[in-house]
């Protein structure tokens, strides 16, 4: 590869700023400023609904950590985020490996079907799911001859939403796996096999440290829409029974947008954007930690 | 013979799951042919006793799903080649161009894929109120005419562009909005489907800010129809199947159409990360 | 292919602005009546001491649309609006019909758009607090007002009014009659005391030969919340505290009320939390016999069951007497006017309630299919209310249903997570309801509100 040159020509200078201009301002007006006045919000009671905008101070940030909604909503939001992406990430690997294997034909036919859960909107595939889960006339209590009223008995709700959501989401992990696996340099397997190695060491030493790339990538993007999940709550259990399957983002919906106390809500929004900056610290701390 | 077995377990297993992954599918098909009675008795069978299609024409008698169907696919195609075009601009000037700070704005857009809707939207559901854009579609395609995401693929993609190209192009005395236009938007044509597949599901399921903010019936989206729907015919099993069925089908073709290109796309963008 | 998928997105595109600009033009039509020249309609002034006289031209006779948002019973409410469009030719009322979920989040946001929003809104009392704000009162004497409706006195704000009752409803038990029949039982059985109730459920409910139900007697699935709420003054506790500033939703008498509840499933097996999860479905169905309800509830079985063949009863007591309350009731409120639309929109709306309340023909047709209790106290013998389920079965007793006031939706929302809590989640009812009881307080102290409970007549008792 040779060197780049610098911007020369006015019309790349032209079209550099006109590119990064727009960007900047457009990411000011809808993000800077937006969580500015989330920030500002957060310390007032608020609802602009009946125009109400009173300084509380503290009082939302001291509401929300003696809320036991709220740490149970934690709860739940961390335990599906861990679960849902341990198990995409798992099944995604395992179904491209299989894939990319040379024994397997139709290639092209699986990679659609998988693919087929996560291009079809959420919302019309969770009223799907919801009339699955019925207890009278599901498909699932039918088939598998179970009586368990999935989406009101606290036990099986949470875990309900998590296998709709695997269901929806693996194919996203099988094609971007696929994908690394496809772009993988040839070779290295070549002289793997020259050395002996077995299908498990090759796969444990060769190919799961070349897949890192993509590996991060899946899991932070990941992390970043499971931590923001809240659809499924909505369509199919609206966080019951009680409170149990409260996520985090379904807690600041229901606050801003059934309760009205957008305060409240912008606390706990501003809760969630740093928990979603620890876990993708984490996941690229932990990944990086492997390189070695 | 060892090879063989292998084979025929993983032929086995993927079967399996490519059957579990479509049965919801093939249930909901099955299911929009079958009268409430039906779907509600406590006897279960796969197939419609009586086929019948009255869900599907009460559907549009009862409720304009057909036009809900054209805004959404107005709105979804709208956006999604706007992002597109956002997406490949903001790429390729970071992708190609050296200078000051890109680094810095790159990082910038980086960061902005981690803010939650949940922090932005009371903000900036404040914001169009106050700008009195509310039921305009203004107000759906203005939020997401940029993403952190589709920049980040397209930079990646326009990475693998051979400098050499660009630069034999601009040799010829194409200035950058030439060789943009002409050489390098066609030359990604990969990352394009991908973001196109990605994009447009994004809008086609977007619940809530369409929710929020469009509040004329014959304005409104698909999605935010079938919870009207819900809400107003919730013992109407049938018509839900049906109007879920109808609601899926769209983007189940287009994936189709895009879907080879759609792989070596997110192959470019987002492994090589 | 890349060109015919062009040409696809191409045409799919045209096809929806051509449907983009179809619209436009159909609400220009919508908003061009026909000018109304003539004032003197030779018809009758309606109403008695409300009057309305329609020999009048509004807006000057000029064409005028306005839009009425309603969350339920859309028929019924258009075909108030084209009597009211056919008196005045020049007047255009669009019947809005946005649902129940998330009504009360999209009106404050359409009524900050002023005259670009609703000129009329349905409202329900519980939501008050959000609308009062944008609301204009009633431009009718209030005396005249409540001489009509003598429920009207409980809204008066300063001396106006914003909204009222036009018609009160309260729940009942509605059963399938030819379940009840099958189960050999007979119109002497409608059970009066709670253990008749028990008796008749048990005698309904049906099991298999594994022992699972196949149809439950008695289904409150997904309606725990607001069958409970009411049933503790049977149980010998108010609903909010003396000065009525807090919830006692804890009370000793809403505990006993919840553990009865509980009891109808666990210890008498009468129904079942996983069987049919929404009473209201399952009833449509015929598997469950016997629901609790409100008035609205007549409405629902005819436009989703038509076909069941049900009956009314009303709640019973511990012993068949008069209790302190039998349950409380609520009022179904008239709709509101946007004090931001413009003066001629304004003009229409006022001239719209003033027709809208002093119609018999109006009021009579809202109660029937609502099924309420007209809140006019005139129609109360009216022919055709006076054999409705409502009137039937709670008429004779309204007196003694509580109102507790424009209760706060966060009462319902929490005693819906205590309900589910206790039922589902097997948590401690005590428990459950000092945590629902210490969150509603603390909205209840956000939305300044009062109950009504003191203006009951028999409070003292």
């Amino acid at each position: 590869m040779f060197k780049r040159r610098p911007l020369q020509s006015k019309s790349e200078i032209w079209m550099r700023n006109i590119a990064m201009g727009f960007l900047i301002i457009y990411m000011t007006i809808f993000l800077i400023v937006p969580v500015i006045i989330v920030v500002a919000g957060s310390f007032h009671q608020w609802n602009p609904l009946n125009q109400t905008y009173n300084w509380i101070g503290l009082d939302n940030y001291i509401r929300m950590f003696s809320y036991p909604t709220f740490w149970q909503s934690m709860a739940n939001t961390v335990i599906f985020c861990v679960v849902v992406v341990i198990f995409r990430v798992l099944l995604g690997l395992a179904i491209a490996y299989a894939l990319n294997s040379k024994l397997m034909k139709h290639k092209t036919l699986f990679r659609t079907i998988f693919y087929m859960p996560t291009v079809t909107p959420l919302v019309a595939v969770a009223y799907v799911w919801k009339i699955m889960y019925n207890p009278q006339f599901g498909l699932i209590d039918n088939i598998f001859g179970l009586d368990i009223n999935w989406l009101y008995d606290s036990r099986f709700a949470l875990i309900a939403l998590m296998v709709m959501t695997i269901w929806k989401d693996f194919g996203y992990a099988v094609i971007l796996f696929l994908s690394g696996l496809l772009s993988l340099p040839s070779d290295c397997y070549e002289s793997a096999s020259i050395d002996g190695a077995n299908a498990w060491q090759t796969f444990r030493y060769i190919t799961l440290p070349l897949l890192k790339p993509t590996m991060l990538f899946v899991v932070v993007t990941s992390i970043i829409s499971y931590l923001q999940a809240y659809v499924p709550v909505l369509v199919m259990t609206t966080g019951g029974p009680g409170t149990s399957t409260y996520l985090s983002s379904y807690l600041v919906y229901d606050q801003a947008f059934k309760q009205y106390n957008f305060g409240f809500a912008s606390a706990i929004s501003l809760f969630i954007l740093v928990l979603t900056a620890i876990f993708t610290v984490i996941s690229f701390k932990v990944t990086g930690a492997n390189e070695n | 013979m060892k090879h063989k077995t292998l084979k025929t377990v993983l032929y086995i297993v993927l079967a399996l799951l490519g059957v579990v992954t479509v049965f919801p599918f093939v249930w909901m098909v099955l299911s929009s042919f079958k009268t409430n009675n039906e779907i509600q008795s406590i006897v279960q069978t796969l197939l419609p006793q009586e086929a019948i299609v009255d869900n599907y024409l009460n559907l549009q008698q009862t409720f304009d799903f057909l036009r809900y169907f054209l805004n959404s696919i107005f709105i979804a195609v709208a956006v999604t080649v706007i992002v597109i075009y956002t997406s490949c601009l903001c790429g390729y000037v970071l992708g190609k161009y050296q200078f000051k700070g890109k680094n810095v704005i790159f990082g910038f857009v980086m960061m902005t894929m981690m803010v939650p809707w949940s922090v932005t939207i009371i903000p900036r559901y404040t914001m169009f109120m106050e700008a009195g854009l509310q039921d305009t579609y203004i107000s759906l395609i203005l939020p997401v005419m940029v993403s952190g995401f589709g920049i980040f693929m397209m930079k990646q993609n326009m990475e693998s562009i051979p400098d050499e190209l660009i630069e034999a192009a601009r040799m010829d005395g194409s200035n950058e909005f030439q060789t943009f236009h002409k050489l390098v938007l066609p030359l990604c044509k990969n990352g394009i489907s991908a973001i196109a597949i990605f994009q447009f599901l994004w809008v086609w399921e977007d619940y809530l800010w369409p929710y929020l903010m469009i509040d004329s019936e014959k304005k409104q989206l698909l999605a935010v129809g079938l919870t009207l729907f819900n809400g107003r015919y919730s013992t109407d099993y049938g018509g839900l199947f049906a109007a879920t069925t109808i609601s899926i089908l769209p983007v189940i073709i287009v994936y189709v159409i895009f879907q080879k290109r759609f792989v070596a796309g997110v192959a470019a963008g987002a492994v090589k990360g | 292919m890349k060109r015919l998928l062009a040409i696809c997105l191409s045409f799919i595109l045209l096809l929806s602005l051509a449907g983009c600009a179809g619209r436009d033009s159909e609400a220009d039509t919508a908003a061009g009546g026909v000018q109304d020249t003539q004032a003197d309609k030779g018809l009758d002034v309606m109403g008695e001491n409300v009057t309305y006289d329609p020999n009048h031209l509004v807006n000057n006779g000029d064409p005028i649309s306005i839009d009425w948002w309603v969350w339920a019973s859309e028929d019924m409410f258009r075909s108030i609006a084209e009597a009211y469009e056919e008196i005045h030719p020049n007047v255009t009322i669009n019947v809005i019909n946005n649902p129940w979920d998330g009504f009360f989040t999209k009106l404050p946001l359409a009524l900050q758009r002023e005259e670009e929003g609703p000129t009329l809104f349905n409202v329900h009392n519980s939501y008050e607090n959000l609308l009062l704000n944008y609301m204009e009162p009633y431009d009718i004497d209030t005396e005249e007002l409540t001489a009509d409706y003598p429920s009207a006195s409980t809204h008066l704000m300063d001396g106006k009014i914003y909204y009222m009752d036009y018609g009160l409803s309260t729940g009942m038990y509605y059963y399938n009659k030819d379940l009840w029949e099958e189960a050999g039982l007979t119109d002497d059985d409608i059970p009066k005391t709670w253990d008749e109730f028990i008796e008749v459920a048990q005698k309904l409910t049906k099991f298999d030969e594994n022992g699972n139900m196949i149809q439950a007697g008695y289904n409150y699935n997904n309606y725990f919340n607001s069958t409970v709420i009411g049933l503790n003054y049977q149980f010998g506790d108010n609903l909010f505290s003396a000065d009525g500033k807090t919830s006692l939703v804890d009370s000793d008498g809403m505990k006993e009320a919840v553990s009865f509840l509980i009891d109808l499933y666990e210890k008498y097996q009468v129904g079942d939390k996983d069987f049919g999860t929404n009473y209201d479905q399952s009833f449509y169905q015929g598997q469950s016999a016997i629901v609790f309800a409100w008035g609205f509830f007549v409405g629902n079985l005819a436009a989703n069951a038509p076909d069941i063949n049900y009956g009314t009863f009303e709640i019973p007591t511990s012993d068949g007497g008069t209790p302190y309350a039998y349950y409380r009731y609520n009022g179904e409120s008239t709709p509101g006017i946007n004090k931001n639309a413009t003066d001629a929109q304004k003009e229409v709306a006022q001239d719209f309630i003033r027709f809208f309340l002093a119609s018999d023909e109006v009021q009579i047709r809202l109660s029937a299919e609502g099924g309420l209790i007209p809140a006019k106290t005139a129609l109360m013998e009216a022919p055709e209310l006076k054999d409705t389920p409502i009137v039937r079965t709670v008429g004779p007793h309204i007196d003694r249903y509580i109102w507790p006031g424009a209760m706060p939706s966060t009462v319902e929302n929490n005693m819906k997570i205590a309900g589910e809590d206790i039922l589902y989640n097997g948590k401690d009812a005590a428990d459950a309801l000092k945590t629902a009881a210490d969150t509603i307080d603390i909205d209840l102290a956000n939305a300044d509100f009062t109950s009504s409970e003191s203006l009951y007549a028999y409070y003292e008792e």
